[in-house]
């Protein structure tokens, strides 16, 4: 019977990844480098409609990918670290934020209907 | 749990700051912080979506609030899931600190209503645009 943790999963092995939680840690490094390529994927699609909101998000996007590499520290109440804890709930936070930004943009901004279909102007 | 208390308890460090439990394994804490971020890039490509819909389609003949009819839930959806995103982080948390088994997540029930209903809304302006 395998052995299990408090928490319900396997305990660990011999296995290198059980062993070790450095490539639990590399992977979630690039799933902070993935959610801050989406801050620029959004920011670019922003800056064809509105080049001031679409700079803002823009600036972000660095920033996200600067609290992934953030230390830690320790927080009782969740087990979350201090620090893992609060720059999630930023993340929470920029992107409502940026929602709101967008909201705004769709329903105030001038639209340009079609922008996807025209072809890429002709350089003389 | 209060009303307070149940704020409290998703803001690090907060009220409901209490000593139960034993630190989880960090793979666990990884794999959770993982799973929030996913989710986080899922409310991203939505407001994306949204935002596009709205912005950048061709106006459908005959609804002049097509767009806004399929692009503004995506971008509100799309801060509904953050939020919900990051209350099931701390809750998932709070139970393997506590070795209870993990609560359900109401976040692919949520996501999968809204395509749904996305989806139907879809059909119904592009049949009424065909149609005029």
């Amino acid at each position: 019977m395998t052995p299990v943790t408090p928490a319900g999963g396997p305990a660990r092995g011999d296995e290198p990844e059980e062993t070790d939680s450095g490539l639990a840690r590399e992977r979630t490094a690039l799933s902070w480098t993935r959610t801050a390529i989406s801050f620029a994927a959004l920011a670019g699609v922003m800056l064809k409609v509105n080049v001031i909101t679409g700079a803002i998000i823009l600036a972000v996007a660095p920033l996200v990918w600067q609290l992934g590499r953030l230390s830690r520290g320790g927080l009782p109440s969740t087990g979350l670290p201090v620090v893992g804890a609060r720059r999630l709930l930023l993340i929470t936070v920029c992107i409502v934020g940026v929602s709101l930004l967008c909201l705004l943009v769709a329903l105030l901004g001038r639209a340009d209907p079609g922008a996807l279909l025209q072809p890429a102007p002709r350089r003389p | 749990m209060s009303r307070s208390g149940r704020f409290a308890a998703w803001w690090p460090g907060g009220a409901a700051e209490d000593e139960e439990g034993t630190e989880p394994d960090a793979r666990f804490t990884f794999a959770n912080e993982r799973t929030f971020l996913a989710w986080s890039r899922t409310a991203l490509a939505l407001v994306v979506a949204g935002l596009g819909i709205v912005q950048l389609l061709p106006p459908f003949p005959g609804v002049p609030v097509g767009r806004h009819l399929l692009g503004v839930p995506l971008i509100v959806l799309g801060a509904v899931l953050a939020i919900v995103a990051y209350a099931e982080l701390m809750r998932n948390q709070r139970a393997l600190r506590r070795g209870e088994p993990l609560p359900r997540s109401i976040m692919p029930w949520i996501l999968a209503a809204t395509i749904a209903g996305m989806a139907v809304i879809s059909a119904i302006v592009l049949l009424i645009s065909a149609l005029r």
